[in-house]
């Protein structure tokens, strides 16, 4: 078979691009607020003031002279990373995780010198790495410091689980995986491998590469069901949080694993995909709907929204 | 839900207008679909003859009016040396008048041309209201003419008929005298003026029957120096109904050219004589549309005068390339939202299909495949040095215009002129091309560009395609209106949220699951 019909697909409750822009986006996210996830730095400062778990901000350098006080300023700093406010699709970001007295390495090991983060800063200020080459602020922040427990599951990169958060109530959860041929890169449409997440437990559901079911990671050979995410509900509780922080409806968070810190978010997304329903072999307006049927009734907090999706959308 | 019902509102009000104008240009001004839709049109010449005294001369004569469906527009008016004014008579009848200080002696001709289109509406005009009373009566029928007259009329009366089969029935009796002695005594009767025909019509009065004399050319004839042919009509009670005298037949007024009625004279002369008047007609096909647009500027159709139509030639063809790009943006639509298909940038393949209007779709697609890629290449080159955007693009348009160049003139010397047909225009469209691949591929990677780029092909050579049809041509030219109407289609697909084609494939893996369930 190369296609489905509609009839099916609405019956498994699957959402199409256009219902995700018209009624999901359209109606729920307010353009108003979207610079609060688009620009990192409004989202970071958010988050802090809610006192939700991201990597710390340990420094913004707003103006070109700024970039000539950054050696004194990092100067306690060994490993931190350096990234646009307004990035897109992860360019600009450098990642330094020690030093080398004077100098910087980079995870490969290479050196960076202080000439060179200097004109770093410099790029991203001017606009090189932001959309429409729009000027720009550098963001430093801690280098997470990323838990062993996915160890095998992914290929260079580290996973990181995407939450969709439907009016403030966890409705499905992913993780992706970056393969050798998604460049260690976590796009699904790259090629990583995207795992379905139990909402109740944070166990692996099926695994998708390019919309193909498969069990084993392609380059590792790790039996992906054997995937599960320790402390969940810390998860699903920042995931929830979110709501409260953006206001968006229909939001899409990114969350990493830090060794000590927990659970941390590193990214919102306004606009998040729908490849997440392929990943769980599940449609979202059922989950949805649910979620509408329990607003009408109780005005919950985040702990308590965990619970009810823990309690309904486990499969 | 507020919203919902705005739009619906919105989209009702630009359906009903769009199609509501579109309909009466089609019904009323004779707009057609179809751009190979011809109309007859006549061109109608009238030579005067006339033999000049020598000296002043004034020369006038009546015109034909628009009536029955058809409308006249002058075209032509030949007559060297004669001054040119009109006059237009208290019963509303218009007069072109020559006149002249010092005529040469002798014989003298004036032309006359006028250009005669078919109306597609019946015109309710002052010419349909009922007359105020029957017309005098020439010359009284007396004595023994008036019994004849009487029983002529007794034998055709008929109540239960309507009154153009009576005036028939009694038009049916005079032409038949070898029948009916009372006909064959009236045609005897002397008459001072009118001859046959204004018996006919006094009979009709006498009988009531409320009728008139009027002469014109029937244009469905072949007609070549001809006198104008005398019909009668007579009022059926809703609109005058035209008859053949000779025959007794109501004709088609459809392609009667009325030319004179209520005894106006045709043509006066002071300061000649022997003036005659022939009439010659012929019948030509021009496109319907343009039969509409002439007859719609004579008629002051405030939808022909405020319109493209009334603008110079030049900027009508700008403007009907211009009025083919909503209907672009409407491809765009259907095969993003729909459809499914990506394209780089929304309105990119638009602008690419145009630059295909200049190249023509096959060396377009080839001139454009073969910059794109020389360009991305050198734009690859080009971001190890890490420039601003606007320099960046800056220097790509640079090596576009060299690539282009390049191109023209390695092809012009193997004999090829396919190069120099693109413009500045689609440079720049190139070049934006050629830039956005190049984010992409930076940010997506290479196989996005494939797929988006091949995808901006295809809708732009779909749109390419659509644009070169006469079909829609015409359509965007001739019925500007139906924007609104691609304005509510456009609106309604803006809430449509619906599965597209493409997710039909996307999906289809987790419709098979619930097949085995």
């Amino acid at each position: 078979m190369l296609l489905t019909t509609p009839g099916r697909l609405r019956q498994r409750g699957i959402v199409g691009m256009n219902m995700r822009n018209v009624v999901y986006i359209g109606q729920n996210n307010k353009r108003k607020f979207y610079p609060r996830v688009d620009d990192k730095l409004q989202t970071k400062v958010l988050a802090e003031k809610a006192g939700i778990a991201v990597p710390r901000l340990i420094g913004v350098a707003r103006l070109q002279s700024h970039t000539k006080k950054l050696k004194e300023f990092l100067a306690q700093e060994n490993a931190f990373v350096i990234k646009p406010a307004k990035g897109s699709g992860g360019k600009g970001i450098l990642v330094i995780t020690d030093r080398d007295g004077e100098n910087y390495l980079k995870p490969s090991g290479s050196i960076v010198t202080d000439q060179g983060i200097r004109r770093h800063v410099s790029d991203i200020l001017s606009g090189l790495f932001s959309l429409g080459g729009k000027p720009d602020v550098a963001m430093i922040e801690e280098l997470v410091n990323f838990s062993s427990v996915f160890d095998g599951f992914s290929f260079e990169g580290v996973p990181d689980v995407r939450v969709i958060v439907y009016k403030g109530y966890p409705v499905m959860a992913m993780t992706r995986l970056s393969t050798k041929e998604s460049d260690g890169k976590a796009n699904l449409h790259q090629g990583a491998v995207g795992v379905g997440i139990d909402i109740s437990k944070g166990h692996a559901l099926n695994a998708v590469q390019h919309g193909k079911p498969l069990e084993v990671h392609p380059d590792t050979g790790r039996n992906l069901k054997e995937l599960k995410v320790p402390d969940w509900p810390i998860f699903l509780e920042l995931a929830a949080k979110a709501y409260e922080m953006t206001e968006l409806g229909y939001l899409g968070a990114d969350i990493v694993l830090d060794k000590e810190k927990g659970p941390l978010i590193l990214e919102l997304n306004a606009r998040p995909g729908l490849a997440i329903q392929v990943a769980n072999n599940h449609g979202l307006v059922t989950r949805v709907d649910k979620v509408e049927e329990d607003l009408k009734k109780f005005n919950r907090t985040p702990t308590e929204r965990v619970a009810f999706s823990q309690q309904y959308f486990a499969v | 839900m507020r919203n919902k019902f705005e739009l619906t509102i919105l989209i009702t009000v630009l359906m009903v207008l769009g199609i509501g104008i579109t309909l009466y240009k089609i019904n009323v001004l004779g707009f057609s679909f179809s751009p190979d839709k011809t109309e007859t049109v006549w061109t109608v010449e009238s030579r005067i003859n006339f033999i000049a005294d020598g000296g002043p001369i004034k020369l006038s004569m009546n015109l034909p009016d628009n009536s029955n469906g058809l409308i006249v527009t002058e075209s032509l008016r030949q007559a060297t040396g004669y001054k040119l004014s009109r006059e237009v008579s208290e019963d509303g009848a218009k007069r072109i008048v020559w006149s002249r200080e010092d005529a040469p002696k002798g014989r003298q001709h004036i032309y006359y041309r006028a250009n005669i289109f078919r109306r597609k509406s019946a015109q309710k005009s002052m010419k349909n209201k009922a007359p105020a009373s029957l017309p005098k009566i020439s010359q009284p029928f007396t004595g023994t003419y008036l019994e004849a007259a009487e029983e002529l009329i007794k034998k055709a009366q008929n109540t239960e008929q309507g009154k153009i089969k009576n005036g028939i029935n009694l038009l049916n009796e005079l032409n038949s005298p070898e029948q009916n002695q009372s006909a064959a005594l009236l045609l005897e009767m002397p008459r001072e003026a009118g001859g046959r025909l204004g018996l006919a019509s006094d009979l009709l009065t006498q009988a009531k029957i409320h009728n008139r004399i009027v002469k014109g050319l029937v244009l469905s004839r072949d007609n070549r120096n001809k006198k104008l042919s005398s019909y009668i009509e007579i009022f059926d009670g809703k609109k005058w109904q035209l008859i053949n005298p000779k025959t007794a037949e109501v004709e088609n007024p459809d392609a009667f050219l009325l030319w004179q009625q209520n005894n106006e004279s045709l043509l006066e002369i002071e300061g000649g004589s022997k003036a005659k008047v022939r009439f010659s007609s012929l019948a030509t096909k021009i496109l319907a549309n343009q039969a509409a647009i002439k007859g719609g500027q004579h008629k002051h159709s405030w939808l022909v005068d405020f319109s493209i139509y009334s603008l110079p030639l030049s900027s009508q063809n700008a403007f009907k390339i211009l009025l083919l790009i909503p209907f672009g943006a409407l491809i765009v639509v259907i095969l993003r939202n729909l459809v499914g298909i990506q394209t780089s940038g929304t309105f990119m393949p638009i602008l690419i299909a145009l630059s295909f209007l200049q190249t023509t779709l096959v060396v377009g697609l080839i001139l454009f495949l073969t910059v794109v890629c020389v360009g991305l290449v050198l734009r690859a080159l080009l971001s190890h040095l890490n420039l601003l955007l606007v320099p960046r693009i800056s220097a790509i348009l640079v090596f576009v215009i060299t690539i282009y160049l390049a191109i023209s003139v390695i092809g012009f010397k193997m004999g090829s002129e396919v190069g120099l047909n693109v413009t500045f225009f689609p440079m720049i469209i190139i070049s934006w091309s050629i830039e956005r691949m190049c984010v992409l591929w930076e940010e997506e990677g290479g196989k996005d560009v494939l797929i988006q780029g091949s995808g901006s092909l295809f809708a732009a050579s779909v749109i390419y395609i659509l644009m070169k049809n006469n079909f829609i041509g015409n359509m965007t030219y001739a019925f500007p209106e139906l924007l609104l109407v691609l304005l509510a289609i456009i609106l309604m697909i803006g809430t449509y949220s619906g599965y597209r084609l493409s997710e039909l494939r996307r999906f289809e893996p987790m419709g098979r699951e619930e097949e085995k369930n």
